[in-house]
């Protein structure tokens, strides 16, 4: 039970927030968060559509072993890594033993195999992608490639938002906790106190709800004397907004590198 | 004319809102003044300045009569982006006005979005009259309090607007960063001519640095005089439950006649006259309780992570004991860690490493459920502590958790004595300020704890609801064992605490009486600590001990006049 409660510690809303954060915001030093949106738009519609047309072993573990040595370069959160690892062997392992129920054999276990190796390569660019992208450079990039300001504008805002949200919830939480009475009885295999814990956890949308509600209200207001609605149907603002954008040498190397290293690989791939 | 601002009739009645909050209101500000809005807690101060960048009555669409000019516009015909150039608006919770997530893109917002193309510079600039130009790259979420205040005034400085109007720009700063602020204020109304108007409860700044006074009451303009005016008409601002500074209402109390001080200098000059023979008065030191202990903290300590994954130490190495009996007060600037202190007795927060225990228990092996049936932590802010949708549902939230019986009548007495019983099927999130505050008060007493802490409660009040407060507090000294406040209101702790402990980057470097702290200059400038003016008049005359409440200033008063009678 210690340990379980250990990584409850671990897992708090606290340490999520600034997971996420860490996700969002800082890792806008890297090599790769220093290169354009665009650049990094193209590379993504390569590396994110192009697996599920390689059957290829040879050229799909070449694009894994890409994608997880740019994965590196990003320095993204170990916790974001662990959820897709997850993911990725629930899915597969899943699958094996539906295919074994229903009377398949280990047969499987190599087409099996090469579906997870085509997700863990577009999993692993989306996060290479998203994770070096602050929100404010996803959304100016969004709108160098013509996404409506509105949209682009959400998801900065979303993102912005986010962090709030989590302390809030954390609060609400908590204020259950301080002001509530846990079960006395925590029954067999604590189910009474899971269960408390799931009704405060759910309960805890709806004050949640009623004063975000109150706060964006000023958030509403403050935007509107900033001019963000003005900024929407103001040319120069998006004129502006995208002149912070340029291609340099880094962009041209990065793509060259990329474009080299597929060229070899399917080279590779399609003499042995 | 030189009028930037000029109301006329104005009356604004709030959607779903019987009341008007503003009647018929009529009053104008010149270019270059620094006036402060008075009045008590839901008199329409708020409302009123809500007028000035036209969110009333473009975004609050109740009834609006009546004309507001500002800069020669009709505020009426212009929509909010046009008037924002010319009045910058700080909001109560500022926090919900940055927008960004880090310094320089939240200053730069504004003047990007209208499409300014020197928008950095701007930003810069803005900064740098804010004194922030050191954090451009930072996240807004690691600035602190005062940094984010001055933060969201460089998001609206950065349209160079002639007007700012800010709504309780120090309610929730130290004294020493609330004097930074002001002295930021003052260098933009001087030598950058910007027309500046507060919301302010703190009449002490208002002597020091605005140039005229607002009086609402009601909804209604009341007068509007130069400062100094306005500040000795005591009775009509106690009247309306504001405090008139310190030394204004000890010169009043003593009846000398006169113009009365309004600020320390002034202060200084009428009262040296009487005070030329220096003498030492003996006064009682409290007796320093030593009993049973209530809560102990024992090398404890505690971090938080940042973003950068870096840890961040709040507490170091605490080790303190608090006696049953006692009224400790908190103090220190912001982020000392008083209030990370307070909440690793509630079980909020466990320590990182040591231990605190609380009425003998640590809180190591306690979940915040069973601590609250012990100790009753009640939030700064107090819109934190509503869970449930009318006020009374959320003072009968702990009882009804605990199945007590006739928990009824309980809240019925309990509304009645923080007058909540006509506001009771209220949402607490919609009320006033003050009202909020007694909710979140009310909440509190109905968990009848043996340990209270309360963090910065006197934020935001006017002079009934902090007497409502103090009362409070004396109404539950018989249960209660220990009463602990985080505050930055040093008139609270000159008049209530028996054991003040200060606080600084995360240690405590005094534990002792007031009376001690108050004549310790030097530990006070070290922790950011500014005393209550009566207890800086007593050091400029030279009383010792000083005086630390009206009422023992003018027994000393007293007591040196009768001497001088006696020589006579």
């Amino acid at each position: 039970m210690d340990y379980a409660k250990n990584m409850m510690d671990k897992l708090s809303i606290e340490q999520a927030k600034i997971e996420l954060l860490n996700t969002a915001y800082a890792n806008d030093r890297t090599a790769i968060a220093r290169l354009d949106p665009r650049t990094l738009f193209l590379w993504y519609a390569f590396f994110g559509i192009a697996p599920w047309f390689i059957h290829n072993t040879i050229i799909l573990a070449g694009l894994l072993a890409f994608t997880v040595t740019t994965t590196i370069m990003t320095k993204v959160s170990r916790l974001i890594l662990l959820i897709l690892i997850l993911g990725l062997l629930g899915q597969g392992g899943y699958l094996l033993i539906a295919s074994l129920f229903f009377g398949g054999d280990l047969a499987v276990l190599q087409p099996l195999l090469l579906l997870t190796v085509k997700l863990a390569v577009i999993s692993l660019a989306s996060i290479t992608v998203f994770c070096s992208m602050s929100p404010e450079k996803l959304s100016i990039g969004l709108l160098s490639i013509g996404v409506p300001g509105q949209v682009s504008f959400s998801i900065s805002y979303g993102y912005r938002m986010l962090p709030v949200l989590l302390e809030e919830y954390n609060h609400v939480f908590m204020c259950y906790r301080l002001r509530g009475k846990a079960p006395e009885k925590k029954g067999l295999l604590y189910w009474r106190m899971a269960a408390y814990f799931v009704k405060l956890s759910v309960i805890s949308f709806y004050p949640l709800l009623l004063s975000t509600a109150k706060r964006a209200r000023t958030t509403v207001e403050a935007l509107e004397t900033k001019g963000s609605k003005n900024a929407f149907t103001n040319p120069a603002v998006k004129k502006l907004k995208l002149s912070s954008l340029r291609m340099g040498g880094q962009d041209y190397f990065f793509l060259a590198i990329s474009f080299t290293f597929i060229t070899a690989l399917f080279l590779l791939g399609h003499y042995y | 004319m030189n009028n930037v601002i000029d109301v006329q009739n104005v009356t604004f009645t709030y959607p779903g809102e019987t009341r008007p909050s503003l009647r018929n209101m009529s009053f104008s500000v010149q270019k270059g003044e620094f006036l402060a809005v008075i009045g008590g807690n839901g008199s329409g101060k708020s409302t009123l300045c809500k007028l000035f960048n036209g969110l009333i009555p473009h975004y609050y669409t109740g009834d609006f009569e009546g004309s507001v000019i500002v800069n020669g516009l009709q505020a009426a015909d212009s929509s909010v982006a046009d008037l924002s150039s010319h009045v910058g608006y700080v909001y109560q919770d500022f926090e919900n006005q940055l927008v960004q997530a880090r310094v320089l893109e939240d200053a730069a917002f504004a003047p990007l979005h209208f499409g300014f193309p020197d928008y950095e510079e701007r930003a810069r600039q803005a900064l740098s009259l804010v004194e922030l130009d050191q954090c451009e790259d930072e996240f807004i979420w690691q600035l602190s309090g005062g940094q984010k205040h001055l933060l969201a005034l460089a998001g609206c400085l950065s349209l160079q607007p002639d007007i700012l109007v800010l709504d309780e720009p120090i309610a929730q700063l130290d004294p020493h960063h609330a004097r930074k602020m002001y002295k930021i204020l003052e260098t933009l109304n001087k030598q950058h001519g910007k027309t500046i108007i507060v919301i302010e409860h703190h009449t002490e700044f208002i002597a020091d640095y605005c140039s005229s006074v607002l009086l609402v009451d009601e909804g209604k303009a009341v007068w509007k005089k130069p400062v100094k005016e306005a500040l000795t008409a005591v009775d009509e601002l106690t009247k309306r439950g504001i405090y008139p500074p310190q030394v204004t209402q000890a010169a009043r109390e003593l009846g000398l006649g006169g113009m009365l001080p309004v600020t320390l200098e002034e202060a200084d000059e009428y009262f040296k006259a009487l005070f030329l023979e220096k003498r030492a008065p003996l006064e009682n030191k409290p007796n320093e309780i030593e009993g049973e202990p209530a809560a102990r903290f024992e090398n404890a300590e505690f971090f938080y992570k940042t973003i950068n994954r870096t840890v961040t130490p709040v507490l170091k190495d605490i080790t303190v004991t608090f006696y049953k009996g006692e009224k400790v007060a908190l103090v220190g600037n912001n982020g000392a860690g008083k209030s990370t202190l307070l909440r690793l007795l509630t079980g909020f927060r466990k320590p990182a490493g040591g231990s605190v225990s609380v009425l003998g228990q640590t809180t190591a092996g306690l979940t915040p459920e069973q601590l609250a049936d012990k100790v009753t932590y009640i939030y700064q802010n107090p819109e934190q502590m509503f869970i449930e949708d009318s006020v009374r549902k959320d003072v009968e939230f702990f009882l009804k958790a605990r199945r007590i019986k006739d928990f009824e009548s309980r809240v019925d007495r309990i509304l009645e004595q923080f007058h909540l019983t006509d506001l009771q099927h209220k949402d607490s999130r919609l009320m006033s300020g003050g009202q909020q505050r007694r909710a979140s008060l009310a909440i509190g007493a109905a968990m009848n704890p043996a340990i209270i802490l309360l963090d910065e409660p006197t934020a935001n009040l006017d002079i009934a609801t902090r007497k409502q407060l103090t009362g409070f507090i004396d109404q539950l000294k018989e249960h209660t064992e220990l009463v602990m406040i985080a505050t930055h209101d040093m008139q609270l702790v000159s008049e209530w605490a028996t054991r003040v402990i200060v606080m600084h980057e995360g240690g405590i470097i005094y534990d002792g009486s007031k009376e001690e702290l108050f004549s310790n200059m030097f530990l006070m400038k070290k922790a950011g600590l500014v005393p209550p003016q009566i207890v800086e008049l007593s050091h400029r005359l030279g009383l010792f001990p000083a005086a630390y409440s009206i009422d023992s200033f003018i027994n000393l008063y007293r007591e040196a006049e009768s001497w001088i009678t006696q020589k006579i």
